[in-house]
């Protein structure tokens, strides 16, 4: 024998250390990122929640010349500032320097400037002492130079001058320009009246302008003393708050006509109306009140039939004030708002949310806010203009716009609603989860009704009353089945069954209750033979191909009586029968191709799991069951059944596990209508599908991006713990019955 | 008597007897729908000339025939192909509107470069530059041939003028690079510039040949009358094939059948992916199944090897298997979508941002593509080789390792010459089954990096010859592509039958023989535990 050397033994030791610790080192660090998986997807989500925050970017003093200020903005690139004093001249700040860079007039004339008012797209009316009222837009042009450097360069742009009129002095004026040309100027007069003007420029086919102007007075009857008032986008709608608390609304589309479609009391306890603005979309108008409260209100459909009207109704109640608001000021992209307190305070709300985002505590006497709505600009003590850089990425998401009912604007009432997306960009996005997570339960629990007994019995007759050489060839035959990829299950029941099933959804139906009734005709017919000695012999393992005629019987039968029955009983369309007088419309891809499909998915795997949890039971068991006297089908009902419940339970969950996480099948085959119906003659949308059909237009980072990381995230987590659950369980049953 | 037979539960017996054989059933009635359907495709099928009662006629091939509902009519669908004549390529026609059905013999089929089919009669064949010109019988077949020369000429044109392509786009990259590091004026760049200027002659001057040649072929053309008269002029180069289905026997159907499959596997798709051949689709899965093996299978064996054999058996190491095990059931879709947010934006984003800065705000390897999608599947299938190979050490009886070190083996001696050539027929199984559900999955790889249209293979002739950043097609995606999303879903459906059937095939082998394989493994293993 060859003596042992010592260099070798060294060797091999060695080589044993480096792959023991290689080993060990791949093998946790293999299973450490599969475990970060989670970690890292949660991690995607979790800015959704953090909140909102903001830091001063730029503070300086504004020049002792251009004051008092009536009024400050900001341009969309948090560049410049201005400034608006009462001489009516504009002063431009470069942030970067805090010096006056650029200053211009809105208009020549000379009069002292009263008030202000402006509106999302810094349109200024500026109401003169001498009751005259001038219209400017501020624009920002960015131009570049030669070596790609950027500068900001303010304009003033003229929009009309009305000189004083005979009426008496207004006290507040509002102006704004539709984009079809149309201005529209509303001036408060003193004696509590509306001083309209209109001012359309029409082009003809000669290429000539056309100016149409029209004034009027509304001199209606009021609730009382106006305090507040605002116009939309398009001038069409004009809102008013009243010191009685009174919120009213006229309609302003008819040429030198207003029309008041509402009166409502917007403030309880006889409390002033005291700020006034649209929300961003132009739906809904924001409120707050002489107490500091701030609300949203929209015009609703309400009533039946012919009275269904359209009437204005509180739709959020935002964070209140300690002290009256004297501002709102919406953001220009989302559903935020800005708001002023008479304390100096100044909130950032978003209306469809809910969500307060923001407090700056520094008392301000005015605020603008930048384009993009990421910037504030706020006026302090001692005439100190701040700039605010916010940090508020996702406004729109709460715990309650995900899983809670949101009043989005133009519904009826609170809803549970996903969509994500539209053609406007003043769209109000919808992130229920609620949908989504309704139409993974429906779809499953559909499948599972499919699934789970026919897996079931079928793992039983195979593990117990087959032959062996069945048994043998049925159980890789399944094995196959749990290999068919998901894309052609979803293909052919999409594209070959449902198509197929909308002809003959009757016979679909009646099959499925003339399967038992003949099946259990046949039982009858066969008692007085079972205990045919022969027939027994032949029977005993080979009952399933036997049933194989029952099944084609059945079938073919209700294919053939259908058309009789829905003659007879369904005026001749079963599909319109349903929806005339059930209510339930017929959708070709519906649940019970959901469940055809996501059955066959699911049952080879919930078979294969039972099959081996009634294998494994002891066969000491079934042999004392059966020498007791019990009867074959007594045995498995008592004893092999309880037994191996807790692999059946397992195995139901891991079939559950896999058909709530399926995309292909439900993509698919269920239409992916977003819809909280448990009819099982329409589609669902699921959490899966959504991701797969949502995520290629998902900017990264943006809410949808991180929305759709939150549905992973929870598919992930209802997946892995079900899964645990079951595998938890099947440990114990190993542990109890022995491994093989 | 009777109470006892039901009592007994004979009956239930026979139910669940009946639950099997409704799976079987319907497992059966799936595999039937997609041979039938998918076979009979390329089998040339008769074209019909339908009289009609207003004396209009129409040519095509019956697709199907049904009783409409709630009626007592019957009707049958045409496909009638001629796209550009008629606007639509399937007609459905009331059974009583027929007078007659007639299959004449000469009527031509031509599968074109687009449009579809065409169905019709040959009337006169416009050809120049042949001498001399081919007439008689199957003339048209004759000379289409005959053009076959220019054809090739001019697609290896084409080619060259692709190959010139890229070779000026590598050139802008470099300059694109060099311009970004403010090296615009060394000579190495000059010298860029001129090669990209001399290229750029080149590839003019090839495009004005291209032109010619192409206008030239394309006076060859051939007049057909459709059904009614009505004539069509086709330029020959347009047409990909051309055969009399009514005027075939048995083996030039056969000769037809095979080859149509040698396009299924070897030729580009053409029409929108609805005609053609899958080659790129079935390069892409394979690819991407050799990519997802090279990077989970080592890694998983690693982790099954520590669990097994390294690991000290506690609490940590129970949680840990039951995670894995857990693992391989978690939705692909939430795999896809970690792969798109780590994979392509995380790490992909970083390379980007470090090696690529010039070509930025255009993604180079921060946008889905063949790596990302082979490491997002890579990921989705280690648990199941981590299950797979700790399950074939486990099955190995302890008394063979306690022999082994008995013998004074190391345990890595142990592991490589007695451990894994026993348990490999059981890895083996584990490696075919993740490899069949890489080939099955397709949830991921919409979001990861597979395309409907590929425009070129993430392997070329270019260096540097793998293209890991590319996007690439798929089989399955191609069944959900066109089968979904194609604005033709009746034309397309013949095709999404054979990417079905094709796709089911390579599937059931993978899986088939890792049953086999398991059960190979069992058998030996028994006979140790004797």
């Amino acid at each position: 024998m060859q003596k042992l050397d010592k260099q070798f033994i060294k060797k091999i030791r060695r080589q044993d250390r480096i792959a023991t610790r290689a080993i060990t080192f791949g093998g946790l660090l293999v299973i450490a990122s599969v475990i970060a998986i989670l970690v890292l997807i949660v991690r995607v989500t979790l800015p959704l929640f953090q909140p909102a925050n903001a830091e001063i970017s730029h503070s300086f003093p504004t020049g002792a010349e251009h004051t008092p200020v009536l009024a400050v903005g900001m341009d969309d690139t948090q560049e410049v500032a201005f400034t608006l004093d009462d001489t009516g001249l504009f002063s431009f700040y470069d942030l970067a320097s805090g010096k006056t860079f650029f200053t211009a007039p809105a208009s020549a004339r000379q009069a002292r400037v009263q008030s202000v008012e402006s509106n999302k797209n810094n349109v200024f009316a500026l109401l003169r002492e001498d009751n005259s009222v001038t219209v400017a837009r501020v624009d920002f042009r960015l131009l570049y130079d030669e070596s790609g450097q950027r500068t900001v360069q303010p304009q003033i742009t003229p929009m009309g001058e009305y000189p004083s009129r005979s009426y008496p002095a207004p006290v507040k004026s509002i102006a704004v320009r539709a984009q079809d040309g149309r201005l529209t100027q509303v001036a408060l007069l003193a004696d509590n009246r509306f001083q309209i003007d209109q001012e359309v420029v029409t082009t003809d086919l000669f290429d000539n302008e056309k100016k149409e102007s029209s004034s009027f007075l509304i001199a209606e009857e009021l609730p009382g003393r106006i305090t507040a008032f605002t116009l939309d986008e398009k001038g069409a709608a004009l809102f008013a708050g009243t010191d009685t608390g009174s919120l009213l609304r006229w309609d302003l589309t008819e040429n030198a006509a207003a029309d008041r479609t509402d009166n409502v009391v917007a403030v309880p306890g006889n409390k002033a109306v005291t700020a006034l603005a649209m929300v961003f979309g132009d739906i809904s108008v924001a409120v707050g009140d002489a107490e500091g409260g701030l609300a949203t209100w929209s015009q609703i459909w309400t009533g039946e039939g012919k009275d269904r009207t359209r009437r204005l109704r509180k739709t959020h109640t935002l964070t209140n004030h300690q002290a009256r608001v004297e501002r709102i000021i919406p953001s220009r992209r989302s559903k935020s708002l800005v708001t002023l307190a008479a304390d100096g305070t100044t909130h950032l709300d978003h209306m469809t949310s809910e969500n307060h985002l923001l407090d700056l505590a520094a008392p301000l006497s005015m605020v603008g806010i930048s384009g993009q709505g990421n910037g504030l600009i706020g006026l302090g003590a001692n005439n100190t203009l701040t700039v605010w850089k916010i940090n508020a990425p996702h406004p729109e998401i709460s715990l309650k716009t995900l899983f809670g009912k949101v009043w989005y604007e133009s519904y009826d009432k609170p809803e549970y609603v996903w969509q994500s997306s539209s053609g406007s960009d003043d769209f109000e996005p919808k992130f229920s989860l609620i949908p989504l997570l309704f139409g993974t339960l429906k779809g499953t629990l559909y499948a599972m009704i499919f699934a789970v007994p026919l897996a079931i019995f079928g793992a039983v007759y195979t593990s117990q009353f087959s032959t062996a050489t069945f048994k043998k060839t049925i159980k890789p035959v399944v094995e196959i089945m749990a290999s068919i990829p998901s894309v052609v299950i979803g293909f052919l029941i999409a594209l070959w069954l449902a198509p197929i099933v909308e002809k003959a959804i009757l016979a679909v139906i009646l099959s499925v209750i003339f399967l038992p009734l003949i099946f259990v005709g046949i039982m009858t017919a066969l008692r007085p033979f079972h205990k045919t000695p022969t027939l027994q012999n032949f029977c005993n393992g080979h009952e399933f191909l036997l049933l194989v005629p029952v099944i084609l019987a059945a079938t073919s039968l209700a294919m053939g009586i259908a058309p009789t029955v829905e003659q007879l009983f369904f005026a001749g369309n079963f599909k319109q029968w349903l929806y005339n007088d059930l209510g339930l419309r017929y959708d070709q891809r519906n649940c019970i191709i959901i469940a055809f499909g996501l059955g066959i998915a699911v049952i080879p795997i919930i078979f294969s799991i039972t099959e081996d949890a009634i294998s494994n039971i002891p066969p000491s068991l079934t042999a004392a069951s059966l020498a007791l006297g019990a009867s074959r089908w007594q045995t498995i009902w008592r004893v092999v059944l309880p037994s191996a419940s807790p692999g059946i339970f397992a195995a139901i969950m891991i079939g559950f596990g896999r058909a709530v996480g399926e995309t292909m099948i439900v993509l698919m085959a269920t239409g992916n209508t977003p819809i909280l119906d448990w009819s099982i003659f329409n589609g669902m949308r699921t959490l899966s599908a959504n991701i797969a059909v949502e995520i290629p237009e998902a900017p990264m980072g943006g809410t949808l991006y991180r929305v759709l990381f939150l549905c992973a995230s929870m598919l992930f987590a209802l997946t892995f713990l079900v899964n645990t659950g079951a595998e938890l369980v099947r440990e114990r049953l190993r542990k109890k019955y022995g491994r093989y | 008597m009777s109470k006892k037979f039901w009592r007994q539960g004979e009956p239930f017996v026979w139910a669940t007897g009946l639950a099997l054989s409704l799976i079987l059933f319907l497992t059966l009635l799936l595999f039937y729908v997609v041979t039938t359907n998918g076979l009979a495709v390329f089998w040339p099928k008769k074209v019909v000339l339908a009289t009609l009662q207003d004396g209009r006629s129409l040519l095509g091939e019956i697709v199907q025939e049904e009783i409409i509902p709630h009626t007592d009519t019957r009707r049958l669908q045409f496909k009638i192909g001629n796209r550009d004549l008629y606007g639509l390529d399937f007609k459905w026609v009331d059974a009583s509107e027929i007078t007659s059905l007639t299959y004449p013999k000469d009527v031509h089929v031509l599968e074109r470069q687009e449009y579809g089919n065409f169905y019709g009669y040959l009337s006169e064949l416009e050809v120049k530059g042949i001498a001399p010109p081919v007439s008689g019988p199957n003339s048209l077949a004759r000379t289409i041939a005959a053009l076959e020369e220019r054809k090739v000429e001019v697609h290896l044109l084409g080619k060259k003028i692709a190959n010139l392509n890229r070779r000026v786009e590598l050139l802008d990259h470099h300059l694109a690079k060099a311009s970004y590091n403010n090296e615009d004026n060394t000579p190495a760049i000059a010298a860029l510039k001129g090669e990209k200027n001399g290229l750029k002659t080149e590839f003019e001057a090839l495009v004005s040949i291209l032109g010619e040649k192409s206008a030239a072929l394309a006076t060859n053309q051939a007049i057909f009358s459709d059904a009614n008269g009505q004539p069509k002029a086709i330029a020959l180069v347009n047409i990909v094939r051309t055969y009399q289905p009514n005027n075939m026997s048995f083996f030039a159907k056969c000769g037809y059948y095979l080859e149509r499959l040698r396009e299924l596997f070897f030729d580009e798709p053409r029409e929108s992916n609805t005609e053609g051949g899958l080659f790129p689709a079935i390069f892409g899965t394979v690819m991407l199944i050799f990519l997802m093996s090279i990077l989970s299978f080592p890694l998983g064996v690693l982790a099954g090897i520590y669990l097994r054999e390294y690991a000290k058996d506690g609490w940590l190491v129970k949680m840990v298997r039951i995670a894995v095990n857990n693992l391989a059931g978690i939705p692909s879709i939430v795999y896809g979508i970690f792969g798109l947010g780590f994979f392509v934006y995380g790490i992909g984003g970083s390379i980007d941002h470090f090696f690529f800065p010039e070509r930025l705000p255009a993604p180079t390897f921060g946008t889905g593509g063949i790596l990302w999608t082979s490491l997002t599947l890579g990921l989705l299938t280690v648990p199941v080789v981590i299950v797979a190979t700790e399950e074939a050490l486990g099955s190995i009886p302890p008394g063979i390792r306690e022999g082994s070190q008995a013998l004074a083996a190391t345990k890595l001696q142990t592991l490589t010459k007695i451990l894994l050539p026993m348990a490999s027929p059981g890895i083996l199984t584990g490696f075919i089954l993740a490899m069949a559900r890489a080939a099955g999955e397709v949830a991921p790889l919409m979001i990861t990096g597979v395309v409907k249209l590929a425009p070129a293979l993430p392997l070329d002739g270019v260096f540097p010859y793998l293209h890991l950043d590319r996007k690439f097609m798929h089989l399955g995606f191609h069944i959900y592509d066109i089968g979904f999303q194609s604005p033709n879903v009746e034309a397309a459906k013949p095709m999404v039958y054979v990417t079905t059937l094709l796709l089911i095939l390579i599937v059931l082998a993978m899986t088939s023989t890792a049953i086999y394989l398991r059960n190979k493994m069992r058998q030996r293993h028994s006979v140790v535990d004797v």
